[in-house]
């Protein structure tokens, strides 16, 4: 098979893990595995990714300090045009989807976004997503073509150790006109304090099981730990022991994080109605018919009070 | 939305109203929201504000319990004021998400819980000969289950417990399966008057396409709305606790087993207040063996809201004040009930959350009449 | 301003109750017990349709690729202030990938005066999240995808935040004609009275098969995609949640295991 090329992703200063992560997946492939990085003033990272790629090709130019979509796509349209990857690897992330769609269909190449698994058939990628929300998968397969371009999901793969040392190689910028139809203005971040729970990524929501509220600076912390948002159920919103925005149900929110730890929750149907969107949903609960297994992914019959420490010194050891 | 000339005035008869305040007095909501029932029925005499109070959230707090209507000495419904406001907000389109997702759900799926038509007979799961009824087949008595017996899996069972009961007297019965609606009776509450019509033309056509008797619900809402606020539908309704009833005097149902428990029952606003079924749900009581009543001191005309109805399923206030349930709850347990008995979904959800908000899980249950009545089977 | 806004029937299946089953083909799903709904994102972005055309003026224009079935979603948006609606139907159109979906929809903009595409970031039944983005490239104007906050700066330039990872917003100026994918949770979608959609039903709906489009055979549907769905397979999970087993620390030590395996730690 052909070279396989990976977009790396940066972010405020920080190379984001989805980079090592497709690196990890394009060495297991096989062939050579070669990082794009635009950037400015990105050396760091360079010597960082050099250790997952056979080649990092760095363009350092001002145009690529911030994402700006189009830049972007005008550098790798160049570079795939010269080098003709057999697969170009780019994060179905915030960055990589506004940008995956659009480079295929201008250099014409098969793509396909949100891979979960990625394996080679010969020559070719054959590509496993999750389709209706995840409960069932499917299998793509390419037309046949030179090169195929693929958003794979974050986390599909873990980050392996790397191990490689590639040779950082600078290269000018291929992209001479000046990008105008789209700029790139400023990063505002989420407001601190005003917490949306309908858009949290991690929630870790509590019912009753929680008992008193004097338990909950244990949930805090672990929230705190895991960067996630509280919730809780409509019983413990009524105690008032959170507020009214933070309830999950029918007569609360609507709420679709990627991981939904529900802590004492018995999952009353006006409850679990609310976590419907999740993609994994956690269950502690002490009572081992409660109705919350049959929507949890993970269950754990126990007290929450004797699991929840226990996990926090867990994720601490994790997170070293 | 446009507002034609004294609209309010003539739909609601406001000028019938001397503001006594009988209403507002009795509310039982008044004491955790700022809801004043008498205030809005003054304010929307005049046309121009009518835009402005319907903005209001206070209009949301009503459980359309019926108290204010039955202290009325002019026999006015002075809560069907507030539905006339909250129908404006419906018509622009401005409602709570979670209202709008209820309604959604009832246009696009017959149902108000998201809920797909075609899994509306799940309740009945293992039960064999089901009877679904053909088109045009006869019977005595139609069986609507409603929404939300269909779908909540802690309610479904009442509905096999029905079945069961049914079966055990002899009842000439049907169901009408996948196709069953709403009745509309949350649509109204929500303030959609059109989607409330379009099930009442919906059902009624429905209806017409079988040979039955009476009609007979599950839940007290399902019950007011076929009883009383659909349009064309010319046979009788009956909830199932004056069906239970009839079959317990007329000896076709025997209760043999003892249920050994003190029981107060839970008026359901809908059965009760709004239609005056007091006595069958006692009586049937009264025939479970091993059953002590008791009642409680707000009961019948007096009974305390649950605040189940009145699309409060779906829109919470912002009182952080204990819901009412919570105070039937304590009621109960000053009375040493171990069994609070109701006849309705709504009463059922509540209460037991109440249960759980009080800890009072060990001490006393909320159990359907339904249920107790499949124990004394 | 004049709007085009794409949206899509989709089952609802993100109720945890509901069950997708493979059909005999291996390449769709048994839709009866399915109920159907708009695209969730979709929602989001006919709501900035109306409150742009509300604030600005013009006219927005409802494009769905879908069966007859879909109107109630097409007849939603029009009750919500749509002006008017085109929607594709083929047989031909079936397994079109997000390219040939994108071409269809290219084809249907092709009488229409824009100066905005809109589609909904996300669909929640195939998740390619790329089909506005694909449009935009066909198009040939630029784009932004998972688009939440939308403000226009004059006629020629919008001002988009798009949200990424954390909540992060990544503020961009954009030239006008553009495609924005919404994401959802920007505005809060209003409801369709049903007197609203019963008065809509009376706007005609414009319906074009392939001869309309004025595509080939070959750029449609299975033929005209680059990426084809062969197989769907059901994935390995029990129908209850799997119990972890042990005392607390043993509990807790798989649980942070598998929270870091998933990335989510």
């Amino acid at each position: 098979m052909g070279d396989i090329l990976v977009l790396a992703e940066h972010r405020q200063g920080e190379l984001r893990e989805v980079t090592l992560e497709l690196l990890t997946l394009a060495g297991q492939l096989g062939g050579n595995v070669t990082a794009l990085l635009l950037g400015s003033g990105v050396d760091d990272f360079a010597s960082k990714i050099a250790g997952f790629a056979d080649k990092v090709m760095v363009v350092d130019d001002p145009m690529f300090a911030d994402f700006n979509q189009m830049a972007y796509q005008a550098a790798l349209a160049e570079i795939i045009k010269n080098d003709k990857p057999g697969l170009v690897l780019i994060g179905n992330t915030g960055q990589g989807v506004d940008l995956v769609g659009s480079l295929a269909v201008e250099l014409d190449l098969p793509f396909t976004t949100d891979a979960i698994a990625v394996v080679m058939e010969g020559d070719k990628p054959v590509v496993t997503r999750q389709y209706y929300g995840g409960k069932i998968n499917g299998t793509i397969n390419f037309k046949d073509a030179e090169t195929y371009v693929i958003g794979v999901r974050e986390a599909a793969v873990p980050a392996g150790e790397g191990g490689k040392s590639g040779e950082v190689a600078k290269v000018d910028n291929p992209v001479t006109a000046e990008i105008t139809a789209r700029k790139f203005l400023e990063y505002v971040e989420a407001a601190i304090g005003d917490v949306d729970i309908t858009q949290s990524a991690l929630l870790v929501s509590v019912g009753r099981g929680i008992r008193e509220d004097k338990n909950l600076p244990m949930i805090e912390e672990l929230a705190a730990l895991m960067g996630a948002d509280i919730s809780g159920s409509r019983a413990v919103i009524d105690a008032g022991w959170l507020p009214a925005d933070r309830q999950v149900g029918i007569s609360g929110k609507t709420v679709k994080p990627k991981l939904y730890l529900a802590l004492g929750i018995s999952g009353a149907f006006q409850h679990v109605t609310g976590i419907k969107g999740s993609d994994l949903v956690v269950a502690i609960n002490k009572d081992p018919d409660a109705p919350i297994f049959q929507y949890a992914d993970f269950g754990i019959v126990d007290d929450l009070l004797k699991v929840v420490p226990a996990l926090i010194d867990k994720i601490k050891e994790t997170k070293g | 939305m446009s507002i034609e000339e004294g609209t309010f005035v003539q739909k609601y008869d406001l000028l019938g109203c001397i503001q006594c305040g009988r209403c507002t007095g009795g509310c039982p909501v008044t004491v955790r929201t700022p809801l004043n029932v008498r205030r809005f029925v003054y304010d929307t005499v005049d046309d121009e504000r009518l835009e402005e109070l319907s903005e209001n959230p206070d209009i949301w707090d009503c459980t359309t319990c019926n108290t204010c209507a039955i202290r009325c000495p002019k026999g006015l419904e002075p809560f069907e004021v507030l539905l006339g406001l909250r129908a404006m907000r419906a018509e622009e389109g401005n409602l709570e998400p979670t209202a709008i997702t209820a309604l959604e759900s009832m246009f696009n799926n017959g149902n108000p819980w998201g809920k797909a038509a075609a899994k509306r007979l799940d309740w009945a799961e293992g039960i064999d000969n089901l009877k679904v009824l053909e088109e045009g087949q006869k019977t005595d008595v139609l069986l609507h289950i409603c929404c939300t017996a269909a779908y909540d899996p802690k309610i479904q069972p009442f509905v096999r417990n029905l079945v069961r009961v049914l079966d055990a007297a002899g009842v000439d019965y049907g169901l009408i399966g996948e196709e069953e609606k709403h009745c509309g009776s949350e649509a109204r509450r929500l303030g959609e008057e059109g989607l409330f019509e379009y099930f009442d033309e919906e059902n009624t056509e429905l209806f017409a396409r079988y040979d039955f008797q009476r009609l007979v619900t599950l839940s007290p809402h399902c019950f007011n709305s076929f009883k009383n606020e659909y349009t064309n539908l010319d046979i009788p309704v009956m909830h199932y606790t004056q069906l239970v009833a009839e079959l317990l005097e007329d000896g076709k149902l025997e209760l043999s087993k003892e249920v050994a428990s003190k029981v107060v029952f839970h008026d359901p606003c809908y059965l009760g207040k709004k239609n005056l079924v007091f006595d069958e749900p006692r009586y049937i009581l009264g025939k479970i063996p091993g059953v002590e009543t008791t009642e409680f001191f707000r009961s019948k005309e007096r009974s305390l809201c649950c605040e189940g109805g009145g699309g409060k399923m779906w829109v919470e206030s912002e009182s952080k004040a204990p819901r009412l349930a919570e105070t039937r709850v304590a009621d109960a347990h000053d009375l040493g009930a171990q069994t609070i008995a109701v006849a309705c979904p709504f009463c059922w959800l509540t209460i037991e959350d109440a249960i759980k908000a009080k800890g009072y899980e060990e001490e006393m249950q909320v159990k359907d009449i339904l249920e107790l009545l499949d124990e004394a089977l | 301003m004049n709007i085009v806004v794409c949206v899509k029937q989709v089952p609802d299946t993100s109720d945890p109750d509901t069950e997708v089953h493979i059909d005999g083909t291996g390449k769709g799903v048994d839709q009866g017990k399915f109920s159907f709904v708009i695209n969730d994102a979709d929602n989001f972005a006919v709501e900035e349709a109306i409150l742009l055309k509300e604030k600005h003026g013009g006219e927005v224009t409802v494009v769905n690729i879908g069966p007859e079935a879909a109107n109630q979603v097409i007849r939603m948006a029009l009750a919500k202030g749509g002006d008017s609606a085109v929607r594709l139907d083929d047989e031909k159109f079936a397994y079109s990938d997000p390219v040939a979906t994108a071409r269809l929809l290219a084809s249907a903009l092709k009488d229409v005066e824009y100066d905005l595409v809109m589609t909904g970031c996300l669909a929640t039944d195939d998740g390619y999240g790329a089909v506005g983005i694909a449009l935009a490239q066909l198009l040939g104007v630029p784009h932004a995808a998972y688009a939440k906050t939308v403000e226009v700066v004059d006629d020629k330039k919008l001002k988009v935040g798009r949200e990424l990872e954390g909540g992060l917003l990544e503020m961009n100026e954009i030239e006008l004609p553009c495609v924005l994918a919404i994401q959802t949770g920007g505005n809060e979608p209003r409801y369709a009275s049903f007197k609203g959609i019963r008065e809509a039903s009376k706007k005609e709906i414009k319906v074009m098969d392939l001869a309309a489009t004025g595509l080939s055979e070959d750029q449609v549907g299975e033929a005209g995609s680059v990426a084809v769905m062969t197989q769907y397979s059901v994935p390995e999970v029990g129908e209850l949640a799997e119990i972890l087993e042990g005392d607390p620390a043993e509990t807790a030590g798989k649980l942070a295991g598998i929270l870091k395996e998933k990335g989510l730690v």
